[in-house]
């Protein structure tokens, strides 16, 4: 064979190799194809804090209770149980009953028997929050909550092996399909917890039988079931034959758009989506293109790219709108705020911004009034946020849309409020405190770029009125634990609802949360008062008016600096019907659809 | 040569050593408390001991070096704190991804820098040969994220020619589908550094007496360059190929993460991000080896080329 015969024979073979792999077939039908913006961590309900990892876990594993897919505000609604839990005894004792005949998906753990989900399976799986062994980020939901759960807990610690099979008076099971939770103290909204994302019942055969590696083989009773699994790159679910069906059987809202997704949804069994491929793409600019390509079919993490697909009055550019793309627009319900640390000194230092004198109220509202929020939502989020006025965001039970914060943008009276109360100016333009001693303010953040941007904010901010800004920069693990000792002077947090209840958020400011999520560490008689009062009550005027009141307590304090909650644009694929973001949920697959035509 | 061998082994002895300790320290001094991480929105200092302790880093320093010695004299460098996958399962299932990548990036970068290079070479001081020195002086001047937003952008989006990004689970498929444009990209950013480096390793040699003695000869400008010339540049070539070596095993993460690929170099970033120190370890530890190794393994190729070479 000649050299140059070879080389056409190599080339051609090259070519057929290469060619079947350009001209891919479109993916199967009822396929939806979306993307994480970062890795999961994996699939143990327990051992996960990320919301990639809960997005896949809701759709494997069943809470007790969920939420209706369009009522606006979030409304409970049972899932696997029959009815919504009976509570008694002063909002300590709830009570669950199940339905029947619901089954854990197939696997190898059951050795090819049907698997009924139980009530017990609810209470070991609530058990394992506490467990030490499996160090649960959101332990939270119950430490401190269940009648003999925390002491189950302090013995584990004490032997190392936490008893999944000791009876504790706040987790029973009367019978196969009961489950009867005692609460040390009154809590009319622990409902939410039920609800939660990760509090869906595993199999405990299935928790033993896969050890550590439970993050890789969830079992669960949800509408799907994890068919592939290619750490921090790829997910594939498929529909899990085992599962109950459900019937799409939700009531229109007041939104416009329900009448719609109700008349197109409404009596389909679910799930309606045979696969969901879930692909992680870290960057923006692989999301946005493989969307316009076509290769994913919704996509919401696109904050950055926003103003390339969007009008300055929120909708679509006409460019897209005539390619039948979709846009879905929310608020989440999240809150970003800056707060002043309230302790009088942090380590051995005097902390300026802290203290209940009316000359500390004046500096932390003076910086309050210097803060421009308005050029955080224009510059940092390019428009895609709202400002934030109450600390309990759209969306969650608690909200108050009228309410509007007491501390204006005003940085000349802002530098008024500072003269009068003896902050006044250096020869070299900055303040000084009321005894002569320099004012230095030290603002918190990571040596990321969107901290950049709030820190040139504030040093702008604070520059109006003569303040000196010092940036100190740290590692975001570092971070959390000086917060947690009490040992930042500022720094702009953000809280997204765990549950779509005002506690949730008001929590942030209760004072025995003081080294755990009060950032502020603000510890305030009045506020705390009225907070442990709200705790009794469900969502309803008395709770609200509370909430109302802690809130202007907390202005006349001057303790946080309100920021914003940033929309959420969902773009969808002209071919993606019933979608409505939901508040709570992390996803939307089981209840939306994919129109034939694809 | 075998003598030399077993005190290049020893040697390796004191130098990952060094590394170990200045990676423990790194780690230690400015890497975080992984523990605030794991521990989720809400902790109380009674759930941070207990991660503390489950990790072991309350432990006194001097016992987590020894556990981090006895890692590397076992190889089980143990599990993820993040994710609790072995990381000698992270190693098996990414390097793969990372390799389909990177070495054709390396073969097909070497192959056209060095052709590049000589022709470079041999019309040095041509319009040509200042033409492409300008243009490699540009291209260096970039830095690869442009090149691949830009290239994702135009060869990808616009013209549609390559997937904007995605990985399969079939070898070929990723070869020649996915792999194809980060490959490019890859090959297109080293072109510009390696043309530049490979044309003075032959002008050197090209004005070496044994050049003017073969043309005298009457030997063609052809077998001079490709035979004599290539030859005896092929050292320093080699060494500079052999250094990318080891950067093999920390992938590139910058392609993996603009083309979605699952490899080892992505991991690598998230480690850091999570304060995952078993996977910083043993990344560290394994790259450090494999430097060492190479290096080794490059001298001894120095004396298969260059017969003149003396290895003492």
């Amino acid at each position: 064979m000649s050299k140059t015969l070879r080389r056409i024979v190599l080339g051609a073979a090259f070519i057929a190799l290469a060619l079947p792999l350009t001209c891919r077939a479109a993916a199967s039908a009822k396929t939806l194809r979306v993307t994480f913006q970062a890795a999961e961590t994996g699939f143990d309900p327990v051992k996960v804090a990320d919301y990639y990892s809960g997005s896949v876990i809701e759709a494997i594993f069943d809470p007790l209770l969920t939420y209706d897919y369009l009522a606006r505000p979030a409304k409970l609604v049972p899932n696997v149980a029959e009815a919504l839990p009976v509570i008694s005894d002063e909002g300590r004792t709830y009570t669950v009953r199940l339905r029947k005949g619901i089954r854990f998906a197939d696997d190898p753990v059951f050795k090819g028997v049907a698997r009924e989900l139980i009530a017990q399976d609810y209470a070991y799986s609530i058990r394992r929050f506490l467990d030490p062994a499996n160090r649960s980020p959101y332990a939270f939901l119950f430490e401190g909550k269940i009648a003999g759960l925390d002491e189950l807990a302090s013995a584990a610690k004490k032997t190392g092996k936490f008893d999944y099979d000791a009876p504790i008076a706040g987790l029973e099971t009367p019978d196969r399909y009961t489950l009867r939770i005692r609460l040390k103290q009154t809590d009319l909204n622990f409902s939410h917890v039920l609800a939660f994302t990760l509090a869906g019942a595993v199999a405990r055969e299935a928790i033993e039988a896969y050890g550590e590696d439970t993050g890789a083989h969830p079992v669960g009773t949800g509408a799907y079931r994890l068919k592939q699994y290619t750490r921090s790159s790829k997910i594939v679910l498929e529909a899990n034959p085992a599962y109950r069906g459900t019937v799409w059987n939700f009531a229109p809202g007041a939104d416009p758009r329900d009448q719609a997704i109700v008349g197109r949804m409404q009596g389909k069994r679910l799930p309606l989506i045979d696969r969901v491929e879930i692909s992680i793409m870290e960057e923006t600019q692989s999301r946005w293109l493989a969307f316009q390509k076509g290769q994913t079919d919704l996509e919401y993490q696109l904050w950055e790219v926003a103003p390339r697909f969007m009008t300055a009055d929120g909708g679509l550019k006409p460019e897209f709108l005539n390619r039948g793309i979709k846009l879905d627009r929310t608020v989440d319900p999240e809150i970003i705020y800056t707060y002043f640390n309230m302790q009088e000194r942090i380590g051995d230092q005097p902390n300026p911004v802290a203290g209940f004198s009316k000359e500390k109220i004046a500096l932390r509202r003076a910086i309050a009034m210097a803060y421009n929020v308005n050029d955080q939502v224009r510059v940092i989020r390019k428009g895609q946020a709202i400002r934030a006025h109450y600390p309990i965001p759209p969306g969650v039970a608690g909200h108050d849309p009228r309410y509007r914060s007491s501390i204006p943008y005003d940085p000349q009276a802002a530098s008024a409020l500072l003269e009068k109360f003896g902050y006044r100016k250096g020869p070299d333009g900055y303040r000084s405190l009321p005894d002569g001693k320099p004012l230095v303010i030290r603002y918190s953040s990571q040596p990321t770029e969107r901290d950049r941007q709030f820190d040139e904010l504030m040093k702008r901010s604070l520059d109006s009125i003569g303040i000196r800004l010092e940036i100190h920069k740290d590692r975001f693990p570092e971070l959390m634990k000086l917060e947690n000792q009490c040992r930042l002077m500022m720094r702009t947090s953000a809280w997204i609802a765990d549950y779509p209840d005002g506690d949730n958020f008001m929590q942030l400011m209760y004072g025995p949360n003081k080294g755990q999520s009060n950032n502020a560490c603000y510890e305030s008689a009045e506020f705390d008062r009225r907070y442990e009062k709200s705790r009794l009550l469900a969502d309803g005027p008395e709770r609200n008016r509370l909430y109302k009141e802690m809130t202007r307590i907390m202005e006349v304090d001057s303790v946080w600096i309100m920021g914003d909650s940033r929309y959420r644009n969902v773009l969808l694929q002209p071919y993606v019907v019933g979608y409505k973001k939901h508040p709570v949920l992390h996803t939307e697959w089981l209840y939306i659809d994919l129109e034939p035509a694809k | 040569m075998l003598a030399y061998v077993i005190r290049r082994l020893w040697q390796f002895i004191p130098t990952l050593l060094g590394v170990v300790l200045l990676v423990f320290v790194l780690f230690n001094w400015v890497g975080g408390d992984p523990a605030y991480l794991l521990a989720g929105k809400i902790s109380n200092p009674e759930h941070i001991e207990n991660i503390r302790r489950q990790l072991g880093v309350d432990e006194p320093y001097y016992v987590q070096l020894g556990i981090f010695l006895k890692q590397i004299a076992t190889g089980d460098f143990g599990a993820s704190w993040a994710t609790n996958e072995k990381i000698s399962h992270i190693f098996a299932s990414r390097l793969g991804p990372s390799l389909t990548v990177l070495v054709p990036m390396l073969v097909i970068g070497t192959l056209l820098a060095m052709i590049a290079a000589l022709a470079v070479a041999f019309w040095r001081g041509s319009v040509t040969d200042r033409a492409i020195m300008i243009a490699c002086t540009v291209g260096q001047s970039i830095s690869i994220l442009v090149y691949i937003i830009v290239l994702q952008y135009v060869l990808g989006y616009q013209l549609g020619w390559f997937p904007v990004q995605g990985w399969g689970q079939d070898l070929r498929e990723n070869l020649f589908y996915y792999a194809a444009l980060p490959v490019l990209v890859g090959v297109i950013v080293s072109l510009a550094p390696d043309i530049r480096l490979y044309r003075s390793f032959f002008l050197d040699e090209i004005n070496q007496d044994y050049v003017r003695t073969a043309r005298a000869k009457g030997m063609s400008d052809t077998r001079v360059m490709t035979v004599h010339v290539l030859r005896n540049a092929a050292i320093p070539i080699v060494t500079n190929v052999m250094i990318q070596l080891p950067a093999l095993l920390a992938g590139a993460f910058l392609i993996e993460r603009f083309f979605s690929i699952p490899g080892i170099g992505r991991e690598v970033i998230l480690a850091v991000e999570r304060s995952d120190f078993p996977l910083i370890k043993a990344v560290t530890v394994y790259v450090a080896i494999a430097t060492m190794i190479i290096n080794l393994a490059a001298d001894l190729l120095y004396k298969a080329v260059d017969p003149r070479v003396q290895l003492k």
